[in-house]
């Protein structure tokens, strides 16, 4: 189990090495750049110079990615001079509220997809099973922004039942004080991930459900009940197990979207924000955050994997 | 009365069009203490028979009429959560194949232990106490400290003990067991199959022994039943069914097995296959492929007639009204005649070895060590003779094959076909040698691309090598269909259209389009029902004879290389331990592997089968990448000497053409290798 550990920590960290890099180019191949954002689009050329070597930036691309690491792993990821602030202290500020969106969603969608895939895999080919599958299709193929602005319409529009709008607020505490602006943000990325989840889930629960151990299982007299949630589940949770890492960066990005459309104070909304005012050290600084996120998150797929079947444990 | 007695149970599986009556009104009776075999070829209805026991049918199921009554208790009529207090308490069950018959998420005590728990009450640690109590009888190895391994930890032999003390471990009155050894090696079957016998004395227990192989069934049961398409046909003491068939079903499948003794010529086969079972016949649904059908047996149904404990359904019942079929034999002296190849040599492997590297970790592939398949293997294959290779899973015969027909490139040595070095040729060179080494595959589902057509895969091999016109090969596709009893029309098919048995023809004519000179034919019938592979293996007799064709039969199952095979190697763990004719190794033989493994295989004669000295071979295959030094078979022979572990004992003859490698041969050699001989 160490040495698996071990081996998939060390995997993570050439993982993330090479985001870093991809992250680093594709900043700088983009037009502009960070002078002329700052000082404005009728900057002289003189005045650019005089910013880019104010900052470090005259320097050959590769000093600079290694300078800009070198910062990184002291835990500085710069400064955006849009917002005359430390990429930092707007992390701080926005990730936990991303981290509700996104966090409370995915808890959310795994809770009601699990147990309705289990029931659609053993009453299949019924008509819950086809009404869950005709459901789950509909919201798998409609685009999460989309999906917000109908539950908009519907729920804070048409009937002037929940807000159509995410609370604001500087911190999580300010948020959490209104928890019904939160409902529909959730809903949305939760419906949008509770369609893949469940239909992965019902197909892994067949599949389960058919191998011969279960067979051994009813042979030895067992109630269904002790089947299904003994035998059957550990088997058809490993996966889901990958399944849920592997969506890890979709379902950020269906937050990214979601939280612009509920004008979401997160980190999201912040990232939209600074693609649109060039704000690149933002922006590298929200890309390498979301790439450590993604491979923990898989990381810890990896590791429930282990724990759920012992045949990755013993290897 | 009885402890199980089953009358007129009738099971149908529901399907989009129709229904498929699996079983069409069986009666069936077991007493305690019992052994009674059911017998039969696939889809029979012999595996739902026992399914409606445990009433375990799948989803689309259902009985359909009958009774099932284990002790004056009604199965059929129990609810549900009734039922599940006699599964896994009264009645127990084991499964074909030990690999995927078990939780893999699970440790197998907690497995053992579930039941337990549930049926006696008792607490969990008291229910693994349990778990290791029927370990420590099943045979398990230090039970203590296997209670927490996963299954895949374990060897199939081992897991099928686990099965087996899972299925013991509430003591249940009934135990059925459903092809319990299919899925195992022939040394393991026999460890298995004496241990279900020894436990159902010691906890006298009935047994309902499911299984398609009458050599099982010979030695193990009190009373056999014989299925057929649904139906009862024949229920007799089980030296009764083999001594005295009184139906024609039973008697054409006996006459489908080879005889061990090699006395058999030409095997009987059925014509036809069983009848679809979603609309069976109206009358003897055997009588569209019996010999004796008449119009009566069309149309009418016949009754089980009984007698003296001997019971049979047919209107001409053979030793009663009809007389045996004949099958083509030869004497003994004829069979015991010592072969002498008089070809000349086609292919000779010289020191062959073959070992493959394995490896740990996903990216950066770590040598973790060498799996030693063949090992230092030579033998001359003579022009026209049939040399069969038997030995267990794991033995190297397979290999050994796929490097005869080049697809596999040795480690060392050298394989001459011809004359010519196969592995000193070129590629190209190479290649326009191929079309003269063919293989024959296992798995006939498998081995054909369901894509193509018939006609499209008979005739690719031809296009490959630009052999003949268009209308050539159309031609010669014909003619290659009719010599293994296709009708033309088979062209324009798919695979999927034919049964198993005429897939495999269609492989055959395949291998034939090019003319080859060798065939390799690897478990050429292994999965194949009884009454189907004796029509391929008279097929493959008939086409060497018309085409003078040299084969090598690859195969676990001694009776069809016994039948096709002139002279036969045994391998054990990547050595050839002997080879010699049939006689030899038969009746003859000198290394102690071939002597445990010809008794481990079940015979179809009850007399011989109660009779003969077991010589059950303990443990299990040691791992190819550590083989065992000196003489491989040692830790599991009862001749080793300190001799055996420090020298590999060299290849000795004992007379003619009769070779072994062993230390201490059961038998005198006329001439011995170099090693000096130690009594």
């Amino acid at each position: 189990m160490i040495a698996f550990l071990v081996r998939r920590i060390g995997q993570s960290i050439v993982v993330l090495i090479g985001v870093s890099i991809i992250a680093f180019i594709l900043e700088h191949l983009l037009p502009g750049g960070p002078a002329k954002a700052i000082i404005g689009p009728r900057a002289t050329p003189i005045q650019i110079a005089a910013f880019n070597h104010q900052n470090g930036l005259d320097k050959p691309v590769v000093v600079q990615y290694f300078v800009y690491m070198w910062h990184l792993l002291q835990g500085n990821l710069g400064r955006s001079y849009k917002l005359n602030q430390t990429v930092n202290s707007i992390l701080i500020r926005t990730v936990p509220e991303s981290i509700l969106l996104v966090g409370s969603a995915l808890v959310f969608s795994l809770i009601i997809a699990i147990p309705i895939g289990i029931y659609q895999a053993v009453k299949r080919n019924g008509i819950f099973d086809y009404t869950a599958t005709s459901i789950s299709f509909l919201l798998y193929s409609m685009p999460s922004f989309w999906l917000g602005i109908i539950l908009i319409l519907f729920l804070a529009v048409n009937v002037h039942f929940l807000p159509a709008e995410a609370p604001q607020g500087a911190n999580l505490g300010a948020i959490l004080a209104h928890p019904s602006g939160l409902v529909l943000p959730i809903l949305t990325l939760t419906l949008v991930s509770y369609a893949s989840f469940s239909r992965y889930m019902r197909s892994s629960a067949i599949e389960a459900l058919a191998q011969d151990w279960i067979r051994t299982a009813k042979a030895k007299g067992l109630s269904q009940r002790t089947i299904l949630f003994k035998h059957m589940l550990r088997n058809a949770l490993i996966p889901i197990a990958t399944l849920v890492g592997l969506s890890l960066p979709s379902l950020i990005t269906a937050g990214v979207i979601t939280e612009s459309v509920f004008n979401f104070p997160g980190t999201g909304f912040v990232f939209i924000n600074a693609a649109n005012t060039e704000d690149y050290s933002l922006l590298l600084g929200i890309i390498i955050f979301v790439g450590v996120l993604t491979v923990v998150g898989n990381l810890i797929a990896d590791i429930a994997y282990a724990v759920l079947d012992p045949r990755v444990r013993y290897r | 009365m009885s402890l199980l007695e089953i009358k007129d149970l009738k099971t149908n599986i529901r399907l989009r069009k129709g229904e498929v009556k699996a079983v069409g009104g069986i009666s069936l009776s077991i007493n305690a203490g019992e052994t009674v075999g059911l017998v039969g070829e696939s889809g029979c209805g012999k595996t739902m028979t026992g399914m409606s026991i445990m009433r375990l049918l799948p989803s689309s199921g259902y009985i359909a009429g009958g009774s099932i009554t284990l002790d004056g208790e009604d199965l059929v009529k129990l609810t549900e959560p009734q039922m599940r207090k006699v599964r896994g308490n009264d009645i127990g069950m084991i499964f074909q194949d030990p690999m995927t018959s078990l939780n893999p998420c699970l440790t197998i005590g907690t497995q053992i232990a579930e039941s337990v728990v549930l049926h006696k009450g008792v607490s969990k640690a008291d229910g693994l106490k349990r778990a290791m109590e029927v370990l420590d009888l099943v045979g398990m190895p230090k039970p203590s400290e296997r209670i927490g391994d996963f299954p895949h930890q374990l060897s199939g032999g081992l897991r099928q003990r686990v099965m087996i003390a899972m299925a013991l471990a509430c003591e249940p009155k009934l135990l059925i067991a459903d092809e319990p050894t299919t899925a195992l090696d022939v040394t393991i079957q026999a460890q298995i199959l004496e241990l279900l016998d020894t436990l159902k004395n010691q906890l006298r227990m009935a047994m309902l022994l499911i299984t398609h192989d009458m050599g099982v069934i010979a030695g193990r049961a009190d009373r056999v039943t014989v299925m057929y398409a649904g139906k009862v046909v024949e229920s007799a003491p089980t030296d009764k069914i083999f001594s005295a068939t009184n139906h024609p079903y039973t008697e054409a499948l006996l006459a489908s097995i080879p005889k061990i003794d090699g006395t058999t010529k030409r095997l009987y086969s059925i014509p036809g296959i069983p009848p679809d079972l979603s609309n069976p016949p109206e009358g003897c649904r055997f009588a569209a492929r019996c010999r004796l059908a008449d119009d009566h047996c069309v149309t009418t149904s016949p009754e089980l007639n009984s007698y003296d404990g001997h019971s049979y359904a047919c209107f001409h019942p053979i030793g009663i009204e009809t007389e045996h079929v004949k099958v083509e034999t030869r004497t003994l002296e004829e069979a015991e005649a010592p072969y002498v190849p008089t070809g000349r040599p086609i292919m000779v492997l010289d020191h062959v070895s073959k070992e493959f590297t394995i490896t740990k970790g996903a990216i950066l592939q770590r040598k973790a060590g060498t799996l030693k398949a063949v090992s230092d293997l030579s033998l001359t294959i003579y022009e026209g003779e049939t040399l069969g290779i038997v030995g267990e899973s794991g033995c190297g015969k397979s290999t050994t094959g796929s490097m005869m027909v080049a697809l596999e490139k040795p480690t060392s040595g050298t394989i001459e076909f011809n004359g010519e070095n196969l592995f000193g040729l070129k590629e190209s060179e190479l290649r326009t040698r191929r079309s003269n080494l063919q293989l024959m595959f296992q798995d006939p589902y498998a081995s054909l691309d369901p894509r193509m057509r018939v006609g499209s895969i008979i005739r690719e091999p031809l296009e490959i090598n630009k052999i003949g016109t268009r209308s050539e090969r159309d031609a010669k596709v014909v003619s290659l269909l009719g010599e293994v009893g296709l009708s033309p029309k088979a062209v324009e098919r798919y695979p999927h259209e034919f049964s198993g048995g005429q897939r495999q023809r269609i492989g055959l004519a395949r291998a034939l389009a090019l003319n080859p000179k060798l065939i390799v034919a690897d478990e050429p019938v292994s999965a194949l029902d009884v009454s189907i592979r004796s029509q391929v293996l008279n097929l493959m007799k008939d086409l060497q004879s018309t085409h003078g064709l040299t084969y090598v039969v690859i195969s676990h199952d001694l009776s069809v290389v016994r039948f096709l095979a002139d002279r036969i190697g045994v391998m054990y763990l990547g050595k050839l331990v002997e080879i010699g004719n049939g006689y030899d190794i038969y009746e003859n033989p000198a290394h102690p592997y071939t002597a445990a493994l010809l008794s481990a295989v079940p015979v179809p004669e009850p007399e011989l089968e109660r009779t003969k000295n077991r010589r059950v071979i303990k443990g299990e295959l040691p791992s190819a990448i550590n083989p065992p030094s000196g003489c491989r078979f040692r830790t599991r022979c009862d001749r080793m000497q300190p001799i055996c572990s420090d020298e590999e004992p060299p290849m000795s003859n004992f007379g003619g053409i009769h070779e072994a490698a062993c230390h201490f041969p059961l038998v005198t050699p006329v001439t011995i290798g170099q090693a000096p001989l130690l009594v």
